[in-house]
């Protein structure tokens, strides 16, 4: 551990989180494979599995690589490398039925690492498959799923950026220069010890989206490895220990859950099972009218997602989230070198290769009508350049009669578009080539090389542009008793202050009205006082003419 | 005679209302800070650490407080919310040596602290240390009116300086300066 | 001092302060929904809100079935006989020690100004605040029974606010004009005990 890492991990365990003693892990490690603490998923329960997969013989060779073991696996699980096949975690590509846009990590241009195509290289290490190093990627080759990395049950397979998904097969340097080893994997160990997909292996991208820890969610991190009570009261270690899968039920490797087609509102009826629906909704478990005692909280269920009161902040198991990435000071040299400065924290504040960040922990969610359907600026929609471009846009409505009011994270960034054609462009960021922006800090020439691997026209000039993009908050579920309480919304100014087109009492009233109403009963109340003081005059008077009482 | 009598007491009983009332925001100071939490709490400590002037008065880190992880380790969760801890002996000793006074110990060491609420802004909550003192008779009256004076130092906000490093107590050897019991 | 009279009977002193004592406190704590101010908490200060609304509602039951078994409803029936003296009792008499324009009896306990405003409290205000407060207290049925069609929150927040603003001037209007019997208590001490000093 460097000075930073120990610094960073002091900040996090001293400062913000009572269990954050664990893997902390400094925020600008590239690496989004962790080096997984707890080796099995859910530790203490002994397996259940009808098979043990040390006893089959097809798993005791020297594998040399990963399609291999892919191989052995498919010899018996026959199914299941077409049944991945069908899925987003292999296609990155996600058809959105309400708006037709063609979404998923292959399209899609967000304001964080922004692109895939020119750095394949680097970002296929969170793809579930071997080898995705061009555009060229045979994605019909069944040995190319990667069945490992969501079966790994030992927490020593680790894909690192660079590898195109591969893990590394012989002892490794990483960073690069950094002075620190990545251990080869030993596939034949982690093939005979494959077991039910637990939290480190959907963690190892997820917790570390965006380029590190905690980075893009905000609800999603490494502090959910091993949850207390207070920040996850589903997955907490010492409570109903949720692995991921127990909300994302799981069939056919077909995951339930989608960020691109949200479910705004759950009208199946299911308790889970039942019907169909989107079984790792709220209510898939806990029904439509969960609040047993007060009765008039499920009324406000019908226009208030469970996450807005149960999810009260986000980022609160002391990893902060990155809230701002601004590209246009990328590329700044001090003495011909990119350099790094930190901020109050030890996280990374400026970094050369990427420019000016912000983070924060325990973050109060922005609030908005979200009626499930996101419109993305894509690769091929004009943007305005004055305005500040919505990277995905939530629609919703009051009126509309099938929103709610939902908690998100509202991440903001700068990043380049193309002054000729006033689209979002892609841009080469990694690459051992003289393009690559992270290596040779040339905007002109990161961009002028990623264009030309999507094949698209590109006027030759650049500006940055102002973006946002919306996180629903939904994980870091609070107990109970720490979900919003009445006031903080009910109450000016309070959590739902932007929130347009409800009639909450405490937050808004009639203002004139008050004016009118405080006034009258103020004039009375002059009144009477006046006319009271008048008779007290009025009869001293007397009293001093007529003496005694009248 | 009957009459004034009650117009006295009644005067006097609107004057403990208001005052009862207002004791609270007399007692104690709060501000919104224009950074987040980890930069307030740095550019607090660098306000005290940095300042010869202040060094010179005596004036060192002690600790750093985090309430809220109680709370988490019960299960239950609250806003961040952080305790700087400063002390100086050259105000410290005088109180401490007066049998009289020593039961203001319980108000050392000074703390200023800081903390996020619903409007998620960072807000830094000093204790009214001028008028606490004046309570407590002339000598505890001098030292806090003092205390008055340095704590105004502490809270200086200059956004033209880039951010300090966070000083965390103990084990920290690499974080320097403010260790644990710093000053008293 | 001459005789005492028998206004107010048992029934109508316990309707008159339970009912002044519920209506305080709705104010009170109604007010704090609306956001005035803080004082017990909004969650509280709805449920006790709601609570005293359904004891006013069941004391209004046996009020409405008192007035008209006892035909005491009739007390209420307006009259415009000697409102101009009341007025004029009101703006000048009342500093001149002149006489009480109106003599009570247990047939007519109200003067005529008090007939019209407590007609226009049953009648107007009381009826708006009812069917607003019962609006709101229901607006979780809303949906279900198809209301929410032609009902908006705000406008029956508005409403229920607005009687509420008359009842709060209509409390302090009340309590002072009870001073001005022919001593500041004598009105106050008739609503005790039922009995009243009559010159």
């Amino acid at each position: 551990m460097n000075n930073f890492e120990r610094f960073a991990g002091l900040v996090v365990a001293a400062v913000f989180a009572a269990t954050a003693l664990g893997p902390a892990r400094a925020s600008s490690d590239p690496s989004p494979a962790p080096p997984a603490k707890a080796a099995a998923a859910a530790p203490g329960k002994p397996s259940t599995s009808t098979a043990d997969h040390g006893k089959f013989k097809v798993l005791q060779q020297g594998f040399k690589s990963g399609p291999e073991v892919t191989k052995a696996c498919l010899t018996c699980h026959t199914e299941a490398a077409h049944q991945v096949q069908g899925t987003q975690h292999w296609n990155w590509e996600f058809m959105n039925p309400k708006t037709n846009q063609r979404l998923g990590k292959k399209h899609v241009i967000n304001n964080f690492c922004t692109a895939i195509p020119s750095n394949y290289e680097f970002c296929t290490a969170c793809h579930v498959g071997y080898g995705w190093k061009d555009e060229n990627f045979d994605f019909t080759a069944q040995e190319n799923v990667d069945c490992l990395v969501c079966h790994d049950t030992t927490g020593t397979y680790r894909k690192l950026p660079g590898w195109a998904g591969h893990p590394v097969y012989q002892d490794t340097e990483f960073p690069p220069k950094s002075g620190k080893m990545v251990k080869a994997v030993n596939l034949a160990d982690v093939a005979q010890k494959v077991g039910k997909t637990g939290r480190n292996n959907c963690g190892a991208c997820h917790f570390y989206g965006g380029g590190g820890d905690a980075v893009k969610h905000g609800d999603i991190d490494s502090s959910l490895r091993e949850p207390a009570r207070y920040l996850d009261v589903h997955m907490a270690k010492d409570g109903l220990n949720f692995t991921c899968g127990d909300c994302h039920k799981t069939t056919g490797h077909a995951v339930s859950g989608s960020r691109y087609n949200p479910t705004a509102v759950d009208t199946a009826k299911h308790i889970r099972g039942k019907e169909d629906g989107n079984a790792a909704a709220c209510q898939a478990c806990h029904g439509h009218a969960p609040h047993k005692e007060k009765t008039r909280l499920n009324v406000h269920a019908e226009k208030i997602a469970c996450q807005t009161c149960h999810v009260p902040e986000f980022a609160r198991g002391g990893k902060p989230t990155k809230m701002l990435w601004d590209w246009s000071t990328a590329g700044k040299l001090k003495d011909g070198k990119p350099f790094k400065t930190k901020d109050s924290g030890g996280h990374d504040a400026y970094d050369s290769r990427k420019g000016d960040f912000k983070y924060e922990t325990n973050v109060i969610p922005e609030y908005i009508w979200f009626n499930g359907q996101v419109d993305y600026t894509l690769r091929e929609t004009k943007l305005d350049p004055t305005q500040v471009v919505h990277i995905n846009k939530f629609n919703g409505s009051p009126d509309d009669g099938r929103s709610k009011i939902w908690p998100i994270k509202l991440f903001k960034g700068k990043q380049p578009y193309d002054v000729g054609s006033n689209q979002l462009i892609v841009f080469h960021t990694y690459g051992q080539d003289d393009s690559a922006l992270w290596s040779n800090f040339n905007w002109d020439k990161a961009i002028e090389f990623g264009m030309k691997e999507i094949g698209a026209q590109y006027s030759g000039k650049y500006a940055f542009v102002e973006t946002d993009m919306a996180w629903p908050i939904t994980h870091m579920v609070a107990p109970k008793e720490d979900a919003l309480a009445c006031k903080q919304c009910h109450t000016a100014p309070g959590r739902l202050d932007k929130v347009p087109g409800i009639y909450m009492p405490g937050r808004s009233g009639n203002e004139l009205l008050d004016m009118a109403g405080w006034s009258i009963a103020g004039l009375t109340l002059l009144g009477v006082l006046g006319h009271g003081a008048g008779r007290i005059v009025a009869s001293r008077r007397s009293k001093g003419h007529q003496g005694g009482h009248p | 005679m009957l009459k004034a009598l009650l117009g006295f007491v009644a005067g006097a009983v609107v004057v403990a209302l208001v005052g009862w009332l207002m004791m609270p925001s007399l007692m104690f100071t709060e501000r919104v800070s224009p950074f987040g939490m980890e930069e307030t709490i740095a550019r607090i400590q660098h306000n005290i650490e940095d300042n010869p002037a202040l060094k010179a008065k005596g004036w060192a880190l002690s600790g750093l407080r985090n309430p809220a992880r109680a709370v988490q380790t019960d299960g239950g969760n609250v806003l961040p919310v952080m305790m700087i801890e400063v002390c100086s002996t050259k105000y410290s000793k005088p109180i401490l040596k007066e049998d009289t006074v020593r039961f203001l110990s319980i108000l050392m060491p000074c703390k200023v602290s800081v903390y996020k609420k619903q409007d998620g802004k960072v807000y830094i909550g000093t204790m009214n240390a001028g008028l606490m003192g004046k309570l407590f008779g002339s000598l505890v009256g001098d030292v806090m009116s003092q205390v008055a004076e340095d704590q105004k130092l502490f809270l200086v906000m200059d956004p033209s300086t880039p951010a300090p490093e966070m000083i965390l107590p103990q084990a920290a050897p690499a974080a320097g300066g403010g260790g644990p019991g710093g000053g008293c | 001092m001459s005789q005492r009279i028998y206004i107010f009977k048992g029934f109508e002193r316990f309707w008159h302060w339970s009912q002044a004592f519920l209506i305080i406190f709705m104010l009170i704590t109604g007010f704090e929904v609306h956001g005035s101010y803080s004082l017990m908490g909004f969650e509280r200060a709805v449920d006790t809100h709601t609570f005293a609304a359904w004891t006013l509602v069941g004391l209004w039951c046996f009020a409405i079935f008192w007035h008209f078994t006892t035909g005491e409803w009739k007390q209420y029936i307006p009259t415009f006989d000697k409102i101009t003296d009341m007025v004029k009792f009101y703006a000048i008499g009342i500093f001149t020690q002149a006489p009480h324009p109106y003599k009570v009896n247990p047939n007519r306990k109200h003067n005529p100004l008090q007939r019209l405003t407590y007609l226009g409290i049953l009648a107007f205000v009381g009826p708006l605040i009812w069917v607003t407060g019962w609006f709101y207290i229901f607006h979780d049925q809303w949906h279900a029974w198809g209301w929410d069609a032609f009902l908006s929150l705000e406008w029956v927040a508005f409403f229920h606010t607005l009687a509420a603003f008359i009842f709060l001037a209509f409390v302090i209007a009340h309590v002072y004009l009870t001073t001005t019997g022919h001593t500041p208590l004598a009105h106050i001490k008739a609503m005790i005990t039922g009995w009243e000093d009559v010159d």
